[in-house]
């Protein structure tokens, strides 16, 4: 095809602008974002807050390392209040307002909003997380995109399960209280199964709100039952402080058993003594463990900004594992020259190499969880949790 | 059936409803003086928590709540002068939506002041275990009764029953009802109304701190926190079963709820679950449907 001197100036204007500095700077100005829906405000205000303490410091640690293949990481906030309604709201006008070729992430909130959002999600084809362990959500066959960043509340009871074996074996006797919601009522099939299985003895079982007034009722039940083991779910130390406080009162000798939310030090600053000895399942490291290479890292960031050096909670801590490893997905997506959602994908599914600085055992995907926990035993005197076992794999029981 | 177990849940449901009385006493006080319904109180239970835990970390626990005590009410007085004196007048809607703003603001004001995180009572750090009132706790013939329960029975009930007969047979409690009577004549007699009404508003924050300061782990057991809110929602099937603007009535229905969900813990969650939850919510409902006034309300016809 022959081609006329117009012809031939207008093929080179337009190579030109598309291959000049102009557009490459503003591919790279354009930034790559992730979203995370937190409970600013309400009653989990205390973990929502944490999780964006730890969001902005792995932001600053991200952009000050040149951000991701030379693209200004940002964070888009937005608060929930630990309600479905607002979550959801929250959610659609995220997606409405950012664009698909930079937000490449969301960061969810809780068991009720991450299962009401997870078919949405997964039309979207949009990497997600959440704050919410929930067993549900660990299904890549119909959730293709949703990853939960440690072990589901099944593996966190299974390892829990695991420890009553080891110290009763058969015969045990438990009594679950756990809340009335999606995050209360989600291992407890599970726990009911596996106890049969194992001859375990289910000898009581009490469902109470998020928050109650006065654990007396509970404790009469538990010393009607007589339980070798109390499990304690889905609560943020509104009620187990109560009732650990109110049995020891009573002079009920049981062992008390927790998962994740209930694995902060503040369970001690609330019971007293009385918390004494209660087994938690918790897969990040504390921020008093200077051994573990990740907590020097957010010291040294912190230290660096001229922030408050004082003790981090479990939830900053778990909100800082889940940003570090997912800015290592993004910097493997970007150097495969894939940084968009289905690149993250990919990305996230070849971290098993990735050394999370000791904050997980691994990163390698089981059913897109990661069903490694340790377990922890409250030591008042000192204001710790000190470790009882190593990495426990909780979904092999 | 167990006679101890009876007895025991009968003591720990009056101790709960003491809790629950003395907060709704406070709220239905501030209705009979000025018909305006306080959507807030929860939110004043979660202010009067937090003045407890700042004092507590300076003094023992039980001193740190007696001088949160004149703090809650300088608290109520501010609210009323600042916010609810200013609607007087307004159209109830306009009133009630302000009390609900209120509520919000006072939450935001909470988590600014206070910050997000788990507190409890006395510890100013994360490496420091909590102050608790003097342990009361007892067990005398299989009847068990945790400290929370035998505070709540020595301190709230008392209270309670104080601000009843208070009403009853002090001058004030005569002016008060003089002013909720009608505003324009108490004025007119020379009452000093705004001052009432004020004094009703500081009355009520400081109850609404006593019930929050214990249901925050005052005697064991918890921290202040945003959950007190959900736990002051009962604020509402109390006042309602009482009769709205009947103090005594509040008190009755307060002793009452507690003691019906304390039964219903025990004997019918495992068969029900989330049933004790409920059970204010329907006992509201029936009331509504059978008898409007409540246990000890005015029989009122009101044209709207």
């Amino acid at each position: 095809m022959k081609m006329n001197r117009r012809q031939v100036l207008k093929a080179g204007l337009a190579a030109s602008a598309v291959y000049s500095p102009w557009m490459i700077a503003r591919a790279q100005a354009r930034p790559v974002k992730l979203a995370a829906i937190l409970p600013l405000t309400g009653a989990f205000a205390f973990a929502g807050n944490a999780a964006l303490d730890a969001f902005r410091d792995a932001t600053d640690r991200i952009n000050d390392a040149g951000g991701i293949g030379g693209r200004r990481f940002e964070l888009v906030v937005e608060d929930d209040g630990y309600d479905v309604a607002r979550g959801t709201a929250a959610f659609n006008r995220i997606v409405q307002r950012e664009s698909p070729e930079e937000l490449v992430f969301v960061y969810g909130n809780s068991t009720g909003l991450s299962k009401a959002l997870a078919p949405e999600i997964t039309r979207l084809r949009l990497p997600y997380t959440a704050t919410s362990f929930s067993n549900e959500l660990a299904d890549p066959k119909t959730y293709p995109t949703i990853f939960v960043f440690g072990p589901t509340y099944n593996d966190m009871a299974g390892a829990l399960l695991q420890q009553i074996r080891r110290q009763k074996g058969r015969g045990a006797k438990i009594f679950l209280c756990y809340s009335n919601s999606e995050f209360g009522r989600d291992p407890i099939p599970f726990i009911k199964e596996q106890s049969a299985r194992l001859g375990f003895q289910i000898v009581g079982e009490e469902v109470t709100p998020l928050a109650i007034a006065d654990a007396t009722p509970i404790v009469t039940k538990l010393r009607q039952a007589q339980p070798d083991f109390v499990i304690v779910h889905g609560y943020v130390l509104t009620v187990e402080p109560l009732l650990i406080r109110a049995a020891r009162e009573q002079g009920i000798r049981a062992t008390f058993m927790g998962t994740y939310y209930s694995a902060e030090l503040a369970l001690m600053q609330r019971a007293g003594a009385a918390a004494d000895g209660f087994i938690v399942a918790y897969h990040n490291a504390y921020y008093y463990d200077t051994t573990v290479p990740a907590v020097e890292q957010i010291r040294a960031l912190r230290r660096a900004k001229g922030r408050d050096l004082s003790y981090r909670t479990t939830y900053y801590m778990g909100s800082w594992m889940a940003m570090d490893v997912i800015a290592e997905a993004m910097r493997r997506a970007n150097a495969a020259g894939k940084l968009n959602r289905p690149g993250m994908i990919e990305a996230l599914d070849s971290l098993g190499d990735y050394n999370a600085g000791g904050q997980v055992r691994n990163m390698r995907w089981v059913e897109r969880r990661l069903p490694f926990t340790k377990l922890w035993r409250a030591n008042v005197r000192d204001v710790r949790f000190d470790a009882i076992t190593d990495w426990v794999d909780g979904s092999k029981l | 059936m167990d006679f101890s177990l009876v007895v025991q849940t009968i003591l720990n449901g009056l101790a709960n409803g003491a809790l629950y009385a003395v907060i709704a006493s406070g709220f239905v006080l501030v209705y009979r003086a000025t018909s305006v319904v306080n959507f807030a109180i929860a939110e004043f239970m979660l202010i009067g928590a937090y003045l407890t835990y700042t004092m507590s970390l300076f003094f023992p626990l039980l001193v740190a709540l007696l001088l949160a005590l004149p703090l809650a009410f300088a608290f109520g007085v501010l609210v009323e002068r600042g916010f609810v004196r200013p609607l007087l007048g307004r159209n109830v809607v306009a009133v009630i939506m302000a009390t609900i703003g209120l509520a919000a603001t006072l939450d935001g004001t909470a988590l600014i002041l206070w910050g997000p995180d788990q507190k409890a009572m006395g510890a100013a750090d994360i490496s420091q275990l909590p102050k608790e009132m003097p342990n009361l706790a007892f067990n005398m013939g299989g009847v068990f009764l945790s400290s929370k329960a035998v505070w709540s029975l020595i301190l709230a009930l008392p209270l309670a029953i104080l601000l009843v007969t208070l009403l009853k047979y002090s001058r004030y409690g005569i002016l008060l009802r003089a002013v909720s009577e009608s505003e324009t004549a108490a004025l007119a007699m020379g009452i000093n109304a705004p001052r009432v009404v004020a004094v009703a508003w500081g009355i009520s924050a400081m109850m609404a701190a006593i019930g929050g300061a214990f249901l925050a782990g005052a005697a064991g057991g918890g921290g202040p926190g945003h959950h007190l809110v959900l736990l002051g929602l009962i604020v509402f099937p109390v006042a309602i079963l009482g009769g709205f603007d009947s103090v005594p009535g509040a008190v009755v229905a307060g002793l009452l709820i507690g003691l019906i969900e304390a039964f219903s813990q025990l004997y019918l969650e495992s068969f029900l679950p989330g049933i004790t939850q409920a059970i204010p919510f329907l006992i509201v409902l029936l009331v509504l449907l059978f008898r409007p006034y409540g246990l000890f309300g005015q029989h009122r016809i009101e044209r709207v």
